[in-house]
């Protein structure tokens, strides 16, 4: 059982970013909660305070007592917790100790002291339960992210806590991911675990949870059983900043694929050795002899995690270094190398692309105009159209992650290139974020440039695609715009029930 | 070589050693080979010596690697011993020095890459619980190792945005400090982060109390270990004593 | 959590720093595999290495992580094959630098540069290797009859007094990488907000 008795909390930095305030809160044995709010409500806090994190790993300033399974979290460890609260996080990347994924089930029974033979039987009954038996003893670094995310379950759920504490746990994965994820909650909550949960994707919750609270600024403003959460229309859902329950309905979406310019692609190859048992497969990662797009549109680059949406996009600005194939625009034809010069790419991790100490200096590096009069110029219009004018002399590093994504999309502005790759730019972004991200799409559109997104998402692509590429296995397995086929075949894609 | 350091999963050992054997081989191995000497026991020893890795990246099954050890470490021996006198001043110069990194660094940088690629983490660090050493070292060190290929994934990814924003080598010359900025920066920011995220999860698991760790491996002393390090000793002992020390 | 000891989170802090400081030894290292550019290497690693080493600092500044940083850095070297003088003189110069650090109460900036100095200066253990090579070289050459020229040639290149350069070099780089570290700890790290 969980208890917070008038819980509040800030953190050090002091810009009460993601406080809480006087929470209130009974969670019982067996419930599983769902945490739900727009970015900076305060429900990653909330979750941080039943694992122990707050106050031993993140410092502020705490009031009020926390009483999990009858221990007051101030005064012990975070080891003691450890062995009652299991935590999985948002990034499946980040969160492994370990080198392959043996080891890391293991990890958290063996930091706990227990015997090997014990350990061995907990973690047969873990890969049973949660049918894990296929990943067992393989590298880490060679699984998918839902994958990864299926180990750092197992992981905590070997040691056998009473209860579960997940942050947005789905945030990088795709559907098919996400319905193994659900099938672990699942598993949890038959045997009789507590779970809470904080997430942004609500769908996939709505019959495992119990109780759904929702956040604003740090307090609880609703507390509700699912019954009644679940009888919030779409409207409701938007106006609290939250995802949709219910599969995206693609049934009214026209496109306008009038273009008259297309842009051909030829021969995107891309291949990895695949060194599996000693024996050396070149396995072909990407194969696409020929596709045409419709100049000027807004493309959905669609398919399940590990079918090739990233090769796709590496390929088509020439990152690879073995990038093959050629592309031709307007009469021009370009090889991979100078790809690079009219595409850019808005990579899933923003972190990687931003370089200098504040973001009017990250946009005149994409200038690159002599005449820095007339740069700074550009940079300041640059800066209005996306609202990040008051971060000019900020550094980059110190925004949070929408504002970091808007500075990315401003530097792909300001290079001027033609054709501008998004991979995933609304994962993890609540409703309100990624309306922003679809109106400033929709606005770099309008100006001319061909937009390709690697996406999850179904809210954005009704948003603002007009056409599709959907991969599958590194082939194209269909591309169009809007028509009722692509509109049947996206729909069953992204259908949320039927699990 | 992957950029994993140390092996993550088990294939098939025909030979498996302790880590601490190798270890001790390693130790025994930087000792004798490094020493230049050529001449008197050592003639006929280190050559006899240098067959070890040789023979144990076979049995690790790295066949390649065996092959290219062999045939380097055989060209710097005989070119360093026969051939020299042949070459005029400049060439003897960079040969010789090349065949010297041959004979005496090569053989431990192979007898190093066998034990690199040969030892699970979780087994290295299983050794070092047992050798007593403290959780101090033992975590770093694990955290070292599950680093690698990250730095290596940032590292690309970071160069690929660089390139794609223009900032490449050209540019080097007219702004060094700039370029060197750009690439460090952001790479040092993502690995701290994911460090932070890293500590987190490990925490939350238990990590760090100072309670005993236990574990699932299982390493231990086998007739071949213990054969290995009687063979290697005398090896040491027999330089040792016939070439009159270290130099 | 203890703050005034070293506890799990700072291990792994260690950990990935050392990672990060060995990618730097290993970039200036590859210049030194030709024997007569190896006097640049402490002069690289300080340049190089004081970024992280500054930011390490703020991290996790408390006793002992300099001393586990020199250890398992210049163990690192011995598992890649180098000799292993490397190790006891990562332990003794990492821990040198612990003092110092902990005599300034890691804040006061001459002892963290001093501190870092001492600490580059490890690396020196792992191009020992390169004068004890030359004397057996030198033997052995003799032996087979080499020409007094050659071996003249060769001497210039690796002379004694080249141990000193060696050492200034490393003090020269260190200084310059400590001041170029807390530079850009200011510009990038202080102010994104991460330190």
């Amino acid at each position: 059982m969980i208890e917070l008795k008038n819980v509040s909390f800030q953190y050090e930095q002091g810009n009460s970013k993601g406080k809480i305030e006087n929470i209130d809160l009974t969670i019982h044995d067996g419930e599983v909660v769902l945490l739900c709010g727009e970015s900076g409500c305060g429900k990653t806090t909330l979750t941080r305070l039943m694992n122990g994190l707050i106050p031993h790993y993140y410092e502020g300033t705490l009031t009020g007592q926390m009483i999990v399974e009858g221990i007051d979290v101030k005064n012990v460890s975070l080891y003691a917790l450890s062995g009652v609260v299991g935590s999985v996080f948002q990034n499946p990347r980040t969160q492994f100790f370990t080198v392959d994924t043996t080891s890391e089930i293991a990890f958290g029974c063996e930091n706990l002291g227990i015997d090997a033979e014990e350990i061995n039987s907990r973690m047969e009954k873990t890969v049973s339960a949660l049918k894990i038996r296929d990943l067992l003893n393989r590298s880490l670094f060679a699984l998918s992210g839902g994958e990864k995310q299926k180990i750092a379950c197992a992981s905590v759920s070997a040691m056998e806590p009473k209860i579960f504490v997940l942050d947005e746990p789905s945030s990088n994965l795709d559907i098919e991911s996400i319905r193994e994820l659900k099938n672990v909650l699942r598993e949890w909550k038959a045997q009789g675990k507590t779970i809470v949960i904080a997430e942004h994707r609500l769908y996939y919750l709505m019959d495992i949870a119990d109780r759904v609270l929702y956040m604003t600024d740090g307090h609880i403003k609703e507390n509700l059983p699912i019954a009644d959460f679940r009888k919030k229309t779409t409207d409701e859902l938007q106006s609290l900043g939250l995802r949709a329950l219910q599969s995206e309905d693609f049934s009214r979406m026209k496109g306008a694929v009038g273009a008259t310019r297309q842009l051909y692609i030829r021969d995107f190859e891309a291949a990895y050795k695949n060194a599996s048992g000693g024996r050396k497969q070149k396995q072909k990662v990407l194969d696409i002899p020929d596709l045409m797009i419709p100049q000027g549109s807004v493309v959905g680059v669609v398919g399940n995690n590990g079918a090739g949406k990233t090769s796709f996009a590496n390929n088509l600005c020439g990152l690879f270094q073995t990038a093959k194939g050629c592309m031709s625009m307007e009469g021009k034809t370009y090889m991979a190398g100078q790809r690079m010069k009219i595409c850019y790419m808005v990579m899933q991790d923003v972190n990687h692309q931003l370089f200098t100490e504040s973001v009017l200096d990250e946009i005149l590096l994409s200038l690159d105009n002599a005449d820095e009069e007339k740069a700074i110029l550009e940079a300041e219009k640059i800066m209005e159209s996306l609202h990040i004018s008051e971060f000019r002399e900020a550094h980059p590093m110190s925004l949070s992650g929408g504002q970091k994504q808007r500075v990315a999309i401003a530097s792909a502005v300001a290079s001027g290139k033609q054709i501008i790759v998004f991979d995933e730019p609304t994962s993890g972004l609540d409703y309100r974020h990624m309306k922003e991200v679809a109106e400033n799409l929709r606005e770099l559109s309008s100006l001319g440039k061909t937009l390709f997104i690697v996406t999850h998402d179904p809210e954005l692509i009704a948003e603002c695609c007009n056409y599709f590429v959907f991969i599958e296995k590194g082939k194209v397995l269909w591309s169009d715009g809007w028509n009722r086929i692509s509109r049947e075949r996206l729909q069953r894609f992204f259908a949320f029930e039927g699990d | 070589m992957k950029p994993e350091l140390l092996l993550s999963v088990d294939t098939k050992q025909r030979f498996s050693l302790d880590p601490r054997t190798k270890l001790y081989m390693l130790l025994i191995f930087s000792i004798v080979m490094i020493d230049g000497k050529t001449d008197g026991i050592s003639f006929w020893l280190k050559p006899a010596l240098s067959l070890l890795p040789f023979l144990l990246l076979l049995s690790g099954r790295r066949r390649k690697a065996a092959a290219i050890y062999l045939s380097v470490f055989c060209v710097s021996w005989i070119t360093n011993l026969f051939l020299l006198d042949y070459l005029g001043t400049a060439a003897k110069i960079i040969v010789s020095l090349l065949t010297q990194l041959g004979m005496r660094w090569f053989p431990g940088a192979m007898m190093g890459y066998y034990l690199l690629s040969t030892t699970k983490v979780s087994e290295f660090v299983l050794a070092m619980q047992r050798m007593h050493i403290p959780e101090a070292f033992i975590i770093p060190f694990s955290v070292m190792f599950r680093f690698f290929p990250t730095i290596s994934e940032e590292a690309e990814s970071i160069g690929n945005a660089m390139r794609m924003r223009g900032i490449t080598g050209k540019k080097f010359f007219k702004n060094p400090q700039a370029v060197l900025e750009y690439r460090i920066v952001p790479f040092m920011m993502s690995v701290v982060t994911i460090g932070n995220d890293l500590s987190a999860a490990a925490l939350t698991r238990g990590l760090g109390n100072g309670k005993k760790r236990t574990s699932i491996c299982k390493i231990g002393f086998h007739w071949k270990d213990l054969a290995l390090m009687l063979v290697v000793t005398a090896v040491l002992l027999v330089f040792l004593f016939f070439s009159g020390g270290l130099k | 959590m203890d703050k005034k000891k070293l506890n799990a989170k700072d291990f792994i802090n260690i950990g990935i720093f050392t990672v990060i400081y060995f990618v730097m030894f290993f970039i200036t290292g590859m210049m030194g595999y030709i024997p007569i550019f190896a006097v640049i290497i402490p002069l690289g690693l300080g340049i190089l290495g004081g970024i992280p080493f500054m930011l390490f600092l703020t991290k996790t500044g408390k006793f002992g992580a300099a001393t586990i940083m020199g250890t398992l850095v210049s163990v690192l070297c011995f598992l890649m094959g180098q000799s292993w003088i490397s190790i006891p003189f990562g332990i003794v110069f990492g821990f040198l630098a612990d003092l110092i650090f902990h005599a300034g109460k890691y804040k006061n900036w001459k002892y963290t540069v001093l501190g870092y100095c001492v600490f580059t200066e490890w690396v020196i253990g792992s191009m020992l290797p390169m004068w004890i090579m030359r004397d057996t070289f030198f033997a052995a050459y003799r032996n087979n009859g080499g020409t007094d020229e050659y071996i003249d040639a060769v001497m210039n290149l690796t002379a004694n007094w080249m141990l000193p350069v060696v050492i200034v070099l490393g003090v020269v780089g260190a200084v310059i990488g400590a001041y170029l570290g807390r530079a850009i700890l200011k510009k990038h790290f202080v102010k994104a907000g991460i330190v």
